[in-house]
């Protein structure tokens, strides 16, 4: 499915009395791939959820391809935005994984022709006739964003989705997103996971404060270790051997990296 | 150095399970010491830090077999999300500290000592008069590490402990365990995040399907960072360097 | 509102001790006293209650709304069912001693339900608990009594949450009493389930920290009491105890 363009036009949004969002303007294009960092209280998840209309912005427009999102409710910005929460707990509750994640095509009427793929994806064919709450706390990470997944939306909205899971749980996250990329889902994903970012984002748009402070592309920012550094993050591993090595084309991706480390000779350690 | 906790063939199943979730495990923890357990979700690293410190079978039932000496007078633990840890019952992060010790009876004025210091160890006393529910993230599961150490135990288990934080608040949360250690607290660490447990730990032990596979330095053990991948797949024979300096050290210039 | 209010009333600052006697006072009292009078005066001493704790506003508001359901059913049965004299209300002849009856028991409903959430309103859960552990009581009752007390605020932020989760997944809120009911499950479902996992990681944490031990817990800031405070309580006990003889001497007479 192709994905849609996402507009927030000069968006305002108060917790009362706190500004958490002050003026923010955003054009993310159909099938771009963009992580959006910063510290906490910088406005993100606010941010994510004015796309789901889970909050009205008190000023400003926020559209979703031709939908003006002030129209529309959660559930039905559910059929063109897939919105993939923090903690997944918050809605497991059939009575097998592969019931949870069927549960969301149904809701849509969509075909769940997809559920066992998605399922595979993950990792959880196998566990797939388990209770949620059967399984380790990471794995209900997975069935959340599987349950999403196989609602095809077009845009992909995710909030820190690596947080919890180990390497193999991580590389199944990279994978399917770089899938869904490919097939031109527009990707918006929190995250203070640089190594993440770099598989997956093309862009990275900084926040702080309530507004938007830098929108780079990830190459450039990625290598800008002054600006991580004012964020409080470290480059990722990949640009780190990157800039020890002195390789160059900038390369932020695992496989961009091994492939200009191919001329590299090793020396064997002593036994 | 003195053995806090000593496992030999330590096999532990949960109540109602097929398969045991530690099966044959012998494991020594000594005083000073940090300890990463590493191992994919399932593998028993969780299991591994329960059994460790007695709260397995005692507090989650199940069965132990082999031989399992523990040493420690208390073990102290802390687990991955913070907030199911408050006891909401306190209404300031210094009363959440002190909880522990109020707990075991101790004079109002030695609570409030150990309470104190522990804030110190973890350098939250500015949070001291918080409210524990309005904290972040980071916030709160320092002071979870604090409240652990306001008791005072011999041994210290941590799963996970900076799943949920951002980089900046992890590695706070890292750097400090050195610190418990070199107090004498022998520290258990279980953590999917090998690139910081190798900046801190002392020994590593790598777990699958409840078995040990692996065991020694950090260096040897917590081999799956990001750099060692990248190395493998750049063709660097083994053993594969683990971090940037030493993958550094092994190429030819 | 249902829950603890923060605030500086006089019932705020009472020893809990003390608020929740008065709040017992008018519970007892109301089960005591049925003349007309009695239950007028009744219902102007939980008024008062709520008025010096400040939380009359919204305490009278959620008592009403929530002793409405029982203000109808008695309105309509003794006013339809009740003895001669009947008035013409419209279109229905009610009965007179009926709807006297009728505001009676209303009363007596509506001054508990008010004294009840005015003691929820006024009474920290967290000073309670010091309370109670300043005078001994074991750390098991003071935790149940004190999670009881914040469960339905945890539990609120909590269902927001799933609500909020579902409707992303396209379940639509509202609709056909069907829908409704079917929208239970996802709704309802995650809320326990999710409060149960969190259970079991509650209970090791709290175990970690002494909570299950036998030694006497030390309160850290015990809430002050005097001497009047102590004297009120039983002359609540003393007024209470009156009431009933009282009635039991004019059932007899």
């Amino acid at each position: 499915m192709n994905g849609c363009d996402v507009r927030l036009e000069g968006v305002r949004y108060a917790y009362g009395a706190r500004e958490a969002l002050r003026g923010v303007s955003l054009r993310i294009g159909a099938g771009e791939q963009v992580a959006l960092v910063g510290p906490n209280g910088a406005g993100k998840t606010t941010l994510t959820r004015l796309l789901v209309a889970l909050r009205r912005p008190g000023a400003g427009r926020v559209t979703v391809g031709d939908w003006e999102v002030a129209h529309k409710r959660p559930d039905e910005m559910a059929q063109r935005v897939g919105y993939v929460f923090q903690h997944a707990d918050h809605q497991l509750f059939a009575r097998s994984i592969r019931d949870d994640v069927v549960f969301g095509p149904r809701r849509l009427g969509r075909s769940e022709a997809l559920v066992p793929g998605v399922l595979e994806e993950m990792g959880l064919a196998a566990a797939a006739g388990l209770h949620p709450y059967d399984v380790p706390a990471p794995l209900r990470k997975l069935v959340a964003l599987a349950g999403v997944l196989a609602m095809e939306p077009c845009v992909l909205v995710l909030d820190e989705p690596t947080a919890g899971l180990d390497r193999v749980q991580r590389d199944r996250v990279v994978s399917a997103l770089q899938r869904r990329a490919e097939a031109g889902v527009t990707v918006l994903a929190v995250s203070h996971d640089l190594g993440f970012v770099a598989e997956v984002a093309a862009r990275v748009v900084v926040m702080g404060d309530g507004r938007i402070v830098a929108d780079r592309p990830a190459r450039e920012l990625l290598y800008d270790r002054e600006a991580l550094a004012a964020l409080g993050l470290r480059p990722p591993p990949t640009v780190e051997i990157s800039g020890a090595l002195g390789l160059r084309g900038s390369p932020v991706r695992t496989t961009e990296v091994v492939a200009v480390m191919g001329g590299i000779r090793w020396k064997q350690m002593p036994e | 150095m003195t053995a806090l906790v000593v496992l030999e063939r330590v096999t532990f199943t949960y109540a109602g399970a097929v398969r045991p979730a530690l099966a044959d495990v012998s494991l020594e923890i000594a005083a000073g010491d940090v300890m990463a357990v590493t191992g994919e979700s399932g593998a028993g690293t969780s299991t591994l830090l329960l059994v460790a410190t007695g709260f397995a079978p005692r507090v989650v039932g199940g069965t132990l077999a082999g031989t399992r000496r523990i040493a420690a007078r208390r073990c102290g633990v802390v687990f991955a999300r913070p907030w199911t840890q408050l006891t909401g019952l306190c209404s300031t992060v210094r009363d959440e500290v002190a909880f522990g010790p109020a707990s075991l009876g101790l004079p109002r004025a030695t609570v409030l000592a150990a309470a104190r210091n522990a804030m110190e160890t973890l350098h939250i006393e500015q949070l001291a008069g918080r409210e524990p529910s309005h904290l972040s993230g980071g916030e709160l599961q320092r002071v979870m590490v604090a409240a652990a150490l306001a008791m005072r135990p011999d041994v210290l288990a941590l799963d996970d402990p900076a799943a949920e934080l951002d980089p900046e608040a992890a590695d706070a949360l890292y750097d400090v365990l050195p610190v418990v250690a070199a107090a004498g607290t022998g520290v258990l660490l279980a953590t999917p995040d090998s690139e910081r447990a190798g900046r801190v730990a002392t020994r590593a032990v790598a777990l699958a399907s409840g078995r040990i596979v692996a065991e020694g330095s950090p260096a040897e053990v917590l081999t799956d960072t990001e750099v060692a991948r990248i190395a493998r797949a750049a063709g660097c024979p083994p053993p594969y360097p683990w971090d940037v300096p030493s993958l550094l050290r092994r190429v030819e210039r | 509102m249902i829950g603890y209010v923060d605030g500086t009333s006089p019932l705020h600052r009472a020893h809990p001790y003390t608020t929740l006697a008065l709040s017992g006072a008018l519970l007892f009292g109301a089960f005591a006293l049925t003349r007309p009078l009695e239950v007028g005066l009744l219902v102007l001493t939980a008024v008062l209650f709520a008025a010096t704790g400040r939380v009359l506003r919204s305490s009278a508001q959620t008592a009403l709304l929530l002793s409405l359901p029982i203000w109808i059913l008695l309105f309509v049965l003794h006013g339809l069912l009740g003895a001669e004299p009947r008035m013409a209300f419209g279109p229905v002849a009610l009965s007179v001693p009926g709807i006297a009856r009728a505001l009676v028991l209303g009363g007596r409903v509506t001054a508990i339900v008010l004294g009840f959430l005015t003691a929820l309103a006024t009474v920290s859960p967290h000073r309670l608990v010091e309370a109670m552990t300043a005078d001994g009581v074991p750390f098991g009752r003071t935790f149940l009594l004190a999670s009881t007390l914040t469960v339905l605020p945890r539990m609120r932020e909590r269902a927001t949450q799933i609500l909020e989760a579902q409707q992303c997944r396209g379940l639509r809120l509202g609709g056909s009493i069907v829908a409704r009911l079917r929208a239970l499950g996802p709704l309802a479902l995650p809320l326990v389930l999710g409060a149960l996992a969190e259970v079991d990681e509650q209970v090791l944490a709290l175990d970690a920290r002494g909570a299950a031990g036998s030694a006497r817990r030390t309160a850290l800031d015990p809430p002050p009491d005097s001497r009047a405070q102590h004297a009120l309580r039983w002359a609540l006990l003393a007024l209470v105890a009156a009431a009933y003889a009282w009635k039991f001497w004019r059932m007899r007479g």
